[in-house]
């Protein structure tokens, strides 16, 4: 008797991977191409593109809004790309560290930080408006008041809504890099802190030796991962501040949802959105050079 | 005694950390449940003197809300179920089949997670425009499923590579043909995998302010996320109340589904990201 149907492993891949290539293509690669094009055009929302030009790329460059974007999103992005992942490494190392002991609320805490990741952006927007409003019976500023301090100007004063926006942001996006630190740690092959505990290393000494080298490949991959997650926020922004006071909190997919639905300058905002795009790129080749590495 | 020690920098740590974690969802009800009056006590009454549901029934008894929850709803199960089916033939290769450049292909396919829906919205806001496909939730499920598949197709890939090949292998050699292998013995063994990333999807779905913003035009279409930044937009100071109450009806839902199910969903993401 012979062996009928397929061997194990053997096959075209590609019959199988048609509906993924296709919906890649028709949403992904075709989109992308034409917000190529669209950039070097003269379109508008209401207008289809005449004729070729780089007149959108160069009044863009030119308007003066940019340098101030830009500086935003660099600051906003730097900023939660840190705390983001100092808060979800000390979250993650802690959580495992209650877990080992046996303590209890381990679970309970996972699920309130987890909670706040699924809040939708443009209520997490909302709701830090409420506890960040300035008015004397504003959440925030009646709890310091109730301490004795003065009132602080959290979504007014230009320096301070930006501080507010990574606050909120920081606030929904810990969970992620949470994940990943959890998963790396326990990933973590348990003897070498056996070994490190029967050397009589210090905790810290443990954490520089040990776990801060193993998860190496793990922070190196989430900065990316964050680092784009935090480039595309902006409904949160939107719903906190609509990226005000002035611009001080418009950071640079904000000011292309702007450009393009409110303006309806499609070229500009093409420009502006092909810049998003390679950004993103840019950080997924060095993922992809990163988990080349570590296989 | 050290260990001791350490037990109370844990607590004390994440106690720290829980009271910014809960502030939010703490003050989001103490305010959905105070009369306008109390608004105007701030942070001097958590609990409100007199805690009234009345906010929640002047929300829920406009019809339009209800509309609004259903929407969010339909949408974001169909785009989440419309991801996993677009993502499972494409797992079933990368995790079942040898070809070349299958590494390539599959942190290609992550790749395209990162580009912000924002980018591709553009050109296919104006397409669907000309071909008359705005107003139209089948554009807006069609668009989940599409930004869904990628990390549904990595989920998946992740669960059946949990299940053993022999089982498979079996019912290869007795002559079943791939498909029926996968739709009789990968599928049914994979529910796991499979309701993780259905539900991750559809979480992410419900958050979605941008597609349904954009592509429905028509307030009777929009889904909740949709709705309450329009709410917003419309309510002073005085309503404060009911803002906190509509945003809590629409958080509540995701946060519900999320924690129940939270075992499941960390393990496939867990799993997902040690494979990553």
């Amino acid at each position: 008797m012979t062996a009928r149907g397929p061997a194990p492993a053997d096959g075209r891949p590609w019959p199988w991977l048609v509906p993924a290539v296709l919906v890649l293509a028709a949403f992904y690669a075709v989109p992308v191409a034409d917000v190529l094009r669209l950039a070097f055009s003269d379109a508008t929302l209401v207008r289809p593109p005449e004729r070729w030009t780089t007149a959108a790329l160069s009044a863009l460059l030119a308007d003066p809004a940019l340098p101030a974007v830009l500086r935003t999103t660099i600051l906003f992005t730097a900023v939660n790309v840190i705390a983001l992942q100092v808060f979800g490494l000390l979250i993650a190392l802690t959580l495992v560290r209650g877990e080992a002991r046996g303590l209890r609320g381990m679970t309970a805490f996972r699920t309130l930080v987890l909670a706040a990741w699924v809040v939708p952006g443009i209520a997490n927007g909302l709701i830090w408006q409420m506890l960040f409003d300035e008015a004397p019976y504003g959440t925030l500023n009646s709890l310091l008041g109730l301490a004795g301090f003065g009132p602080v100007a959290w979504l007014s004063d230009p320096e301070m809504a930006l501080v507010s926006a990574v606050i909120a942001n920081l606030w929904q996006g810990t969970a992620f890099s949470m994940i990943v630190f959890y998963a790396a740690r326990k990933g973590i092959d348990p003897v070498l802190y056996e070994v490190a505990a029967l050397d009589g290393a210090s905790p810290w000494r443990t954490f520089r030796s040990v776990t801060l080298p193993l998860l190496r490949t793990a922070v190196a991959v989430n900065t990316v991962l964050v680092t784009v997650q935090t480039l595309n926020t902006f409904d949160s922004i939107l719903a906190l501040t609509g990226g005000g006071p002035g611009r001080a909190t418009e950071v640079l997919a904000l000011f292309t949802f702007n450009t393009v639905f409110y303006n309806l300058d499609l070229a500009g905002g093409s420009v502006l959105a092909l810049m998003l795009f390679v950004v993103a790129m840019a950080m997924a080749v060095l993922v992809h050079g990163w988990l080349g590495r570590a296989r | 005694m050290r260990a001791r020690l350490g037990d109370m920098a844990t607590y004390a740590g994440l106690a720290l950390l829980a009271v910014f974690f809960a502030t939010p969802f703490v003050w989001m009800t103490s305010l959905a449940l105070r009369t306008p009056a109390e608004i105007y006590r701030g942070a001097a009454r958590l609990i409100p003197d007199a805690p009234t549901l009345d906010n929640f029934a002047r929300v829920l008894s406009d019809p339009a809300f209800l509309v609004y929850l259903w929407n969010g709803l339909k949408l974001s199960a169909f785009g989440g179920a419309l991801a996993v089916a677009l993502a499972i033939p494409a797992a079933y290769a990368f995790s079942r089949l040898d070809f070349r450049h299958k590494q390539a292909t599959l942190v290609a396919i992550l790749a395209v997670q990162m580009v912000s829906p924002l980018v591709i919205l553009v050109p296919l806001y104006r397409w669907m425009e000309r071909l008359g496909l705005l107003n139209w939730d089948l554009s807006v499920i069609a668009l989940y499923g599409a930004l869904g598949m990628p990390l549904a197709v990595w989920l998946l890939k992740v669960a059946f590579d949990a299940i053993p090949r022999e089982i498979e292998e079996a019912a290869i050699v007795d002559g079943a043909a791939r498909w029926q292998v996968l739709t009789r013995i990968t599928l049914p063994l994979a529910r796991p995998g499979l309701a993780s990333a259905f539900v991750l999807a559809m979480v992410t779905n419900w958050s979605q302010f941008l597609i349904p913003f954009i592509l429905l035009e028509r307030d009777a279409d929009w889904p909740i996320s949709v709705a309450i930044f329009n709410f917003a937009g419309s309510v002073s100071a005085s309503t404060t109340q009911l803002l906190a109450a509509a945003c809590l009806i629409a958080v509540v839902p995701a946060v519900a589904v999320f924690a129940a199910l939270q075992r499941m969903i960390v393990s496939a993401l867990i799993a997902g990201a040690i494979k990553g």
